[in-house]
Formats: structure tokens, sequence, C-alpha cells
């Protein structure tokens, strides 16, 4: 932490959830007309051996009678391996993961005071509408077989497997399901690699009253393959889609194996006007992250081992309460309840952004043995409020301002945007100063309003000094291995 | 053959593992500082420690020469390239494992396993804390060139231009078989499958290490077809992650076999040539 060394402080914990996702890796199927847009999902993914379960919540706005939803899958599911779970454990895993702002406050150099104050702010999650329908027809000459039906909770469920794409689609129109033009040309692929079909659709009169959303929908299956088909997403959405990705291992981080997994910048002094403007700066410097990496890289924003036999800390500070005994039933993460590997729960949290130029493959992942704890943490630092009447004030005062300097590059450097609100932020204590600040490096000139060029904080200088090293090092080691003994002469 | 007695260009031409240093080096570099790595010094300094101190006992032992000493360096660039581990100790083990195999295992002067290849898997089977990210080059379209003009200087240097070439266009061909014509999808899932930045540095730095391939071209063109074959299987139809690798492991013990059957010519680093020997004592005379 760099401003430590100015007297004590304390955390308090500010949450924002700053991505009110909700979602899937299939594409909606229209009925209506009606365009559909399907740009935020979440999934939870748990890996075991080869055991997966993925449960796919959806923010599906329309016509309940209008959703349906397919999502390729690589073996027959049983009726057991498909559940309906609630919402809420989605809320829980996202308020527990999402991205922190900490504040700390500096010690009246002048007086011993402390004040504390507790914000806990959180948003909770947008939830959806639905009703229903469904039609049960067979195989008509489309090469389509229906492998399994059920009705589980709201849904009507099918399992679909299609020997080509032409028939499957027009089975699929037949039976009223309106696909996207362009679906047919993605579904031959997974019809090819021999998946199926998970085709849900709302049963009205199963609806429960007062339901307000649709259920999230759990699948489980037992097959090499450790990957989320993003492709079929694409064929009804344009442009940029986000997903989180909630991932339960036992061993350690889940990583992409086809895209680079970058972690989000963290652990970053920003100033403090950002407190009422996060979820914004968090958008912003997703974006800008997210371009800064070429667009075709998965975000890391969050890891930590939160087995409940973990009794050490899950996170620092918390936003949210970790997950419990019912989430870990809910989320499908069987081992975490008993036996000697409960011990073993790795959450990972991953952001991906995609657009089809950049995400031509889906998603593929691995486990590894990475166990280290990351979150991304944004720190505010409240300045002690006078009086400034000691000795002390002055240097705390000019070391105050150099601080906010560096916040408010820092800010510029993480979001690319300037704001208005630096220059009085930068001079707010000014009039408390004796004496103006001298600067080094002549900075006095600059302008507060557009701030200093960007900070790339990932090649400075001093950084680049053990890569020199290393060069010379390996260059020596090359010149001393050349020389050969005298007798070859 | 002193270096001083040459000129730095003369000397940097004289053996082709230099421009293999020298990119690998450039390699990391580019993972630390713009593709955001962990940049865990502690692991590249075990990596350089566990190679340059084991590979100084044989050169002390008479065991090898030298210039062992850069082959020790391309180890450790290779560790630190392809190699994740939770612990330096793990890197400093793959190091050790990685050159005691090939100067105590050396049959017909040649060594049963490439060194970087034969740590990254030891230390991944034995210690379950480590790992190969095949996604961490991503798949920029830079990089690929970078890699593959890199590769190709050293490739040329070293005359093993056919096995990395005949391993990339066997994969890729399988590949675009599979992906465009039989599965469907795009040429662009092709793409991005093939400009993996670890598949390419494999098919041009390990699988071309000319101490672990057949002596005999033809012989070479043959095994690289082989392993870019089960590397497609196992990864298509096993869904192993990082495929090459592991068939590597397996394959470089049969050029031992291959070797006795095909007799051809050895490969040396550098050639005891007349000519560079006579230019070296004119200079010597000329002072």
């Amino acid at each position: 932490m760099k401003n430590v060394k100015i007297g004590w402080f304390f955390a308090i914990v500010l949450s924002v959830s700053v991505m009110s996702a909700t979602a899937f890796c299939g594409f909606y199927v229209a009925k209506a007309d009606a365009t559909l847009f399907n740009n935020r999902s979440e999934v939870i993914l748990v890996r075991d051996g080869l055991r997966t379960v993925i449960t796919m919540s959806n923010d599906f706005q329309g016509n309940m009678r209008d959703f349906a939803m397919v999502v390729p899958v690589p073996v027959v599911l049983k009726e057991s391996d498909i559940k309906v779970v609630s919402r809420r454990v989605f809320n829980v895993l996202d308020e527990y993961s999402s991205p922190r702002l900490v504040e700390y406050y500096d010690e009246n150099p002048c007086m011993r005071y402390m004040s504390d104050q507790m914000l806990y702010n959180s948003e909770s999650s947008e939830m959806t509408r639905s009703k229903m329908v469904f039609s049960t027809e067979e195989d008509a000459g489309f090469g389509v077989t229906i492998e399994a039906k059920y009705s589980i909770g709201e849904y009507d469920i099918l399992i679909l497997s299609a020997k080509e794409s032409g028939g499957l689609k027009d089975w699929l129109l037949i039976n009223g399901y309106k696909i996207p033009a362009t679906a047919g040309e993605v579904l031959q692929p997974y019809i090819k690699s021999n998946m199926k079909f998970f085709v849900v659709k709302v049963n009205l009169d199963k609806m429960q009253t007062g339901y307000e959303y649709l259920s999230p929908i759990q699948i489980s299956f037992e097959h090499e393959k450790f990957m989320l088909p993003i492709r079929l997403g694409m064929a009804n959405s344009q442009g940029e889609q986000d997903m989180i990705v909630y991932a339960f291992t036992k061993q350690g981080r889940i990583e992409c194996t086809n895209y680079r997994t970058v972690k989000m910048p963290t652990d970053k002094n920003i100033p403090l006007f950002v407190r009422n403007q996060f979820g914004d700066f968090y958008k912003d410097l997703f974006q800008r992250t997210y371009k800064y990496e070429g667009r075709n890289a998965v975000f890391l924003e969050y890891a930590w081992n939160v087995s409940p036999q973990n009794t050490g800390m899950k996170c620092d500070p918390c936003v949210g309460p970790p997950p419990i005994f019912n989430d870990f039933v809910e989320a499908g993460v069987d081992w975490a309840l008993t036996g000697s590997t409960a011990n073993n729960v790795f959450f990972t949290r991953l952001h991906v952004r995609y657009g089809r130029d950049k995400f031509p493959a889906d998603l593929t992942f691995q486990e590894t043995p990475n166990n280290e704890n990351y979150q991304c943490r944004y720190v505010l630092t409240h300045p002690a409020y006078g009086p400034f009447d000691c000795e002390d004030a002055q240097s705390y005062l000019e070391s105050l301002k150099e601080r906010r300097k560096k916040e408010i590059d820092e800010l510029y450097a993480l979001t690319g945007k300037g704001d208005m609100k630096s220059g009085a932020y930068l001079i707010e204590f000014d009039k408390h100063l004796k004496k103006p600040v001298k600067s080094e490096k002549g900075e006095e000139e600059r302008n507060d309003f557009v701030p200093w060029a960007p900070i790339d904080n990932r090649i400075s200088p001093w950084k680049i000094l053990p890569a020199v090293g290393l060069f010379l090092f390996i260059f020596g080691i090359m010149r001393y291995a050349s020389v050969r003994p005298r007798t070859a002469v | 053959m002193y270096p001083q007695l040459l000129s730095l260009k003369d000397w940097f031409a004289s053996d082709g593992r230099h421009f293999q240093i020298i990119s690998q080096t450039l390699f990391l570099m580019y993972g630390f500082y713009f593709l955001g790595w962990d940049a865990d010094w502690l692991n590249i300094i075990a990596a350089f420690a566990g190679t340059l101190i084991i590979t100084w006992l044989a050169i002390k032992r008479g065991m090898v020469g030298r210039h062992s000493l850069k082959s020790a360096l391309i180890t450790s660039l290779g560790l630190s390239l392809l190699l994740k581990a939770n612990s330096p100790w793990l890197f400093l083990l793959a190091a050790v494992l990685a050159i005691g195999q090939k100067v105590l295992i050396r049959p017909g002067n040649k060594h049963l396993w490439n060194p970087a290849n034969f740590g990254i898997v030891a230390v991944v089977i034995l210690s379950g804390s480590a790992w190969i990210s095949p996604g961490q080059w991503g798949s920029g379209a830079l990089l690929i060139f970078i890699i593959g003009s890199l590769g190709l200087a050293v490739l040329s240097k070293i005359k093993r231009l056919e096995t990395g070439f005949t391993f990339l266009i066997v994969l890729s061909s399988l590949e675009a078989a599979r992906s465009i014509f039989y599965m469907g999808w795009g040429a662009d899932v092709w793409l991005h499958k093939m400009s993996s930045g670890s598949l390419w540095l494999f098919a041009l730095f390990m699988i071309t290490d000319p101490m672990t391939s057949p002596n005999s071209r033809p012989m070479r063109i043959l095994w690289a077809t082989g392993i870019a074959i089960v590397s497609f299987v196992l990864a298509n139809f096993y869904f192993i992650n990082a495929a090459p690798f592991w068939v590597l492991f397996f394959a470089t013990p049969l050029n031992f076999i291959i070797d006795r059957l095909y007799k051809s010519m050895p490969f040396k680093w550098f050639e005891d040539n007349p000519i560079s020997i006579s230019s070296q004592i004119q200079i010597t005379q000329d002072k």
C-alpha cells in the first residue's frame, strides 16, 4: 500500500456490483419478431475430474411465451442431470466476487483522531420476467431425433440429436422456434462433433405465480470437454456480449486454453471522487483494458479458496458474504460439504467480452494448480480534515498533494478519461499551505484539468532493468561458452 | 576459436544457438512486458541457476564441453517460456532434471529427450503444482510473424527447417480438413487455432532440436509427421491440452532406434572449419 506511511488508517468497504449481469451460452430463439439481444450472461461452471456442472442464468427480456434456448451439450442428459436452481446463488457469487473499492483514512497529523463510517451499498442484479408455451413434435424426416423429453420446473426440455444442420434448422422452425438466419452454419460444427442440443422452452402452466423471472437451469454431465459454447450465442446478438463465469474447482484457478487469461489491474489508488461513480469507473477501466489487450483476452476478476473448511479470510475486504453450504449445493459443488476434499474449493471469476470477429472459437478451459488469491481492488484514501495547526501538518499537506496528483494520473491511466473534478480535488487543501508545493520535474506547469499524459504502468523504466540485466548475463555466458580450449587450434 | 578474435558479427553467426538464445529472450520479455504474465523473477533465476550449475558441474567432470552452457541457456529460457508453477523450487527441480538427464543419458552422443521438454513434463507429472498455459500467447498475428521470422533464422542456421515446417504443415492440414471441411467452421476458427503462439514456439524451437531429432533428413520428416498426427488426434479426440509437448516427450526416445536403423551424419553445433582456423591463425600472426 503506497499511502500507508501517512499515519494510521483503517479500511472501510464499499461495494458496487458493477456488472449486474445475467444469462448463458446458447442462443435465444424468438418466436416473436422482436429483435432480441442477449448481451449479458452469467454462468456457474463447476469442474471435478471429467464432471462438469453448468448453471446458466438468463436475462431474457420479453414475453415468456417467446422464450426458448438452445445449448449444445456433449452427451444426452438424463432427467437427474437437469435442475432448476434459484437465482439467489448468482447474486451471492456476484456480490461476493465483484470488483471492490476500499477506503482508508489518514490520521490527522496534529491530533489522534479517528473516524469511521460504514457504507454498504450494493446493487443487486436485475431480474427478468417470464411466461411460456411448448409443443411436442416428433422427428418428421428431418434427421432430428428427440433423445429425451423432460418437464423440469417451469421448463419443457428436449434433448435433440441431428444428422445435419439444415434438418435441425427446419425442425426448429416447423416446431415454432424462430431461429436466426445465421444459426444454420453454427449448428453444423456441433452436429459434426457429435454434440446434442439441449432445447428449452417455458411451460406457462408451470410458471409459479409471482415469479417475475426465469429460473437458472443447471445441467451436469461427464465428458473430457471443458468448454463453453459461445458461438451459438453470437448468432442472434450483434456486437459484443459480456459473460461472467463463476468457476469452482478442487485444485486452483481455471484459465482459458485458447485465449489469453489476463488479470485486471488491481490495488490502484484512485481519487476520492470516484466513490460515487465506481460503477462507471469500472466499466471504463474494463473497456480500456479490454481494448489494450487486443479485444481477445479473458479477464480474471477474482480467485480465492472459498472452502467452508478454510477458516481464513475469503476476501480482503469482503463486499458480500462468501458462499456458504446452501450456495455450494445450489451451484453443484457437491464435494464442498463432506469428506477430505471439502477443504479444496477454489473459486475463479472470469469476465469475457466477446464479439464475433475476435472470438471465432468457443472458449475452452483448463484447471490449473494455481491457487494464488486475487481480487480486483481499488483504493480510496480520505485525508485528515484539520485543524492543521502544527508543524507536521505542512509536510503532510505537501505529501497529500503529491498523492492526489498520482491518483489523478492513475485514474487517467486506468480509464483513459480525465475528470472535471480533478482540478478542484488537487487544490482542495492548498488554502492550508503556508508556501506553495515545490514539485520535482517542473510539474507545476501541468494542466490539472486535462491530466498528464497517460502513464502506462505496465512498462516503466525501472521495470525494464531486470530485463537489461538478464540480457547482459545471457550475453556474457554466450561469450564465455564460445571460448574453446587451445587444443582445438 | 576465441570469440574475441572474431568480429562480433562473425562470432554471432558462428553458432545457430546464438540466434535461438536471443530470440527466446525476446519472447520472454514480450510475455512479461506486453502480455502481462506474472513476472516472477525468482522463477527465472531458479531456472537459470539449475541449468547452469548442473552444466558447469558436468563441464568440470569433463562430461560435456564448455559450449554446453549455451544449451543450458536455451533450456532455462524454454522452461521460463513454457512452464508455470506455484514455486521457484519447481523451476529449480525442472532445470536440474532437464540437464541431469541430458548429461547422464547420452546414447550415441545425443540425448533421449529435449531437456526443456523433459523438465516440463517431469515436473508437471511429478509435482502436481506445475502446469502449461497453452493460451498464454494468445494468437496475435504480429507475434506469429515475429516468432516465424526469428525461428526461420535459427532453423536455417542449424539446418532443421524441414522438421518444424513438416510439423506445421501436417498439423494445419489435418486441422483444416477437420475444422473447415468436415465440421464446417469458418476458416477463422482454423486460423485462430493455428496461430497459437505456443504452437509456433514448439514447432520452431523445440521439435527442431538437432540433438533430439533423427540424423537422417527423410526420417526427420517422417518423425515430425508422426508427431503432428498424434498431436492432432490427442487434441481433437481426447481433448488433451498442449498435446504436442506430451507427444514429443514420448517421440524423442524413438530417435535412438531410428538413428541405428538409418545411419546418417550426427549433428554438430559448429564445424571445425579449416578456413576459420587458418583465418584465426592469421589474425594471431598479425598481432
